[in-house]
């Protein structure tokens, strides 16, 4: 049967209390676990002075194999390995080059809140509206991945009398993630999408843009 | 042997590199070989082992230097890269590793009590090396380079409470293994 | 080398970390406490040396904060949808399709309740006019919508698999939500959806399916 040090040892152990704070019965044990800490050997460990030769002998075989590369194609390589590159922006712009092929065209007639883009805001963009039934609300707003989560950033306008918000955004490619933020304090979800899991006990909408297809839902 | 850096900042080096100026990589691998010694050693049970992993570390960070994100903070990134080393070693190798790595105490500290201490520390080493290594690491950091757990949950991206519940279970464990030892 | 001396080296490592300054992400810097700044930075650098993307962890971290949940929770979360993009990026490798957009696609599918497995299938059937990224977008709305990860690999594979335009795969959702509209269970409609694609991709009699046949064949 294993034989667990008392939470207050433990605490001792973490530097959150000290010895003399602990009640007598766990003196001992306290006693035992210093010890067991104090066993420790914690003298500096130094490796063999070869280990720098071995790392720049390495190093310069990469860096030659590097430069023959680059003088395949210097322009793409220099790009593709400088500092300022963040890996995803690479990828994001390989697909945006392969999706520009696919020939534009408004969302499906099916989808009731899809708007027909008369002007995209960027050539990667779909215009998408937003509309939430919230009659008693005083304020509604959207926050979600495309805005950084700032619940103040987007606010909806409502619609005549009948407690109609809306809201049209151009989203960039891709699936962003949102709700509703109504009078400052309620997250909703839109009732019209599909929702994932935020991780916080919640719910999120999704909406998924497809280049040259609008709105995939 | 003094560690503090002396010469221009990391940043500095970092840049040098990356405009072609390889050589200068050997001043970071000098400024930093030794530094997570200790840490690689007690992570995977052996100084060679530990010594591989920080010269294929080191050789990794030269390959991915374009992608430090803050130069000046080199040694964190390469940390990183390390630990990252050390995990995916300790996955492949799950049986007990030797402790051909420990040092013995040098002569003129062969006291009694000096030798009891160094058999109970070869104990601990021992049974180090049968936790996992998520438990293990929070151990050494915190009790091997004295980091705080803020420090330890900043270095390696979890949350204070998580660190001290794997630490709370490494106690339990050392203990019992220490008893089973005896 | 003397404890201080090492103490010292140490304490200089971190002192950005100590001081909470200049080491957080820019995206974070002013809207995240700065702990939960420097773990959530600590995990983009290791996302970085990973090539994962790093903008799904900043949303995720922010999204928290805006939400109002403790920080230890959000750090959780983040570290969750690291670990989600960790596991896509592994998988989508073995198939030839990690690049970055693929990767947050399949992220996105596994937070709706795909597995590896499912997004592994998926990936191997994507092809050049079908993008993985795209399907796995699709996949990951149907799974949203409550259809089950069954059929929604096959419906997704099946629509591929048909030959049919990526506009066929990505109105798969608005489809399956109109079935649903009408009484249907999602499991039903995408189950119908399927077999349609699959009759077209099964050989029938001459001028049907996708050849023509061979006129000069009696």
């Amino acid at each position: 049967m294993s034989r667990e040090f008392h939470p207050l040892v433990k605490q001792l152990l973490d530097g959150e209390r000290t010895l003399s704070s602990l009640p007598p019965e766990l003196q001992a044990e306290a006693e035992e676990a210093v010890r067991l800490l104090g066993a420790m050997d914690r003298r500096d460990v130094t490796f063999s002075s070869g280990l720098e030769a071995r790392v720049m002998q390495e190093v310069r075989q990469h860096a030659a194999a590097r430069r023959v590369r680059a003088n395949t194609d210097p322009v793409l390589w220099r790009w593709l390995t400088a500092p300022s590159v963040p890996p995803w922006v690479v990828g994001a712009v390989a697909a945006a080059a392969i999706i520009a092929l696919v020939i534009w065209r408004p969302g499906s007639a099916n989808d009731p809140v899809a708007v027909a883009p008369a002007t995209a805001v960027a050539p990667e963009s779909v215009f998408v509206k937003f509309i939430l039934f919230a009659a008693a609300a005083k304020r509604v707003t959207l926050a979600g991945t495309f805005n950084r989560w700032d619940a103040g950033a987007t606010p909806l306008a409502r619609a005549g009398d009948e407690g109609v918000w809306t809201v049209t955004l151009g989203l960039p490619v891709g699936q962003h993630q949102y709700a509703f933020v109504v009078d400052g304090q309620r997250w909703v979800v839109d009732p019209a999408a599909p929702t994932v899991d935020d991780g916080f006990g919640r719910k999120n909408s999704v909406v998924s843009v497809s280049l040259g297809l609008g709105r995939v839902m | 042997m003094e560690r503090t850096a002396v010469g221009p900042p990391d940043g500095v080096i970092v840049q040098a590199v990356l405009s072609g100026d390889v050589e200068q990589y050997a001043v970071l691998v000098r400024r930093y070989q030794d530094r997570y010694a200790r840490y690689a050693t007690r992570m995977l049970g052996s100084v060679d082992a530990a010594e591989d992993a920080v010269q294929d570390a080191l050789v990794r960070a030269y390959d991915q230097l374009a992608r430090c994100r803050d130069p000046n903070n080199f040694a964190g990134w390469f940390f990183l890269i390390l630990r990252n080393r050390c995990f995916a070693e300790r996955r492949r190798d799950q049986r007990f590793a030797a402790l051909d790595g420990v040092p013995d105490v040098p002569a003129e500290e062969n006291t009694e009590a000096s030798l009891e201490r160094s058999e109970r520390g070869r104990g601990i080493e021992r049974a180090l090396q049968t936790l996992t290594p998520e438990q293990r690491e929070v151990f050494v950091l915190k009790h091997m380079e004295e980091l705080s757990y803020e420090e330890i949950a900043g270095r390696v991206g979890t949350t204070v409470a998580a660190l001290k519940m794997r630490m709370h279970r490494a106690y339990d464990r050392l203990r019992e293994l220490l008893e089973e030892m005896q | 080398m003397t404890r201080p001396a090492s103490l010292l080296a140490l304490a200089m490592l971190l002192a950005p970390h100590l001081a909470g300054q200049g080491r957080a992400d820019a995206r974070l810097a002013g809207r995240v406490p700065a702990s939960l700044a420097a773990a959530v930075t600590a995990l983009l650098d290791s996302a970085a040396l990973h090539g994962l993307p790093g903008a799904p962890l900043v949303d995720k971290a922010l999204e928290g904060v805006a939400k109002g949940a403790p920080t230890d929770r959000i750090l959780v979360a983040v570290r969750t949808v690291f670990d989600q993009l960790d596991a896509v990026a592994t998988v989508l490798a073995e198939t030839g399709n990690a690049g970055a957009d693929a990767v947050e696609a399949g992220s996105f599918a596994m937070a709706a309740g795909l597995t590896t497995s499912d997004i592994g299938e998926i990936a191997r059937t994507a092809d050049r006019s079908h993008p993985a990224a795209t399907a796995l977008l699709v996949a990951g709305t149907l799974a949203a919508l409550g259809v089950p990860r069954a059929e929604t690999v096959a419906l997704v594979r099946a629509t591929i698999r048909s030959g049919r335009p990526v506009g066929d795969l990505v109105s798969l959702p608005g489809q399956v939500q109109a079935a649903m509209a009408g009484g249907s269970p999602p499991a039903a409609a995408a189950a119908g959806l399927a077999r349609a694609a699959e009759a077209h991709l099964a050989p029938g009699p001459r001028g049907r399916g996708r050849g023509q046949g061979n006129p000069h064949k009696p």
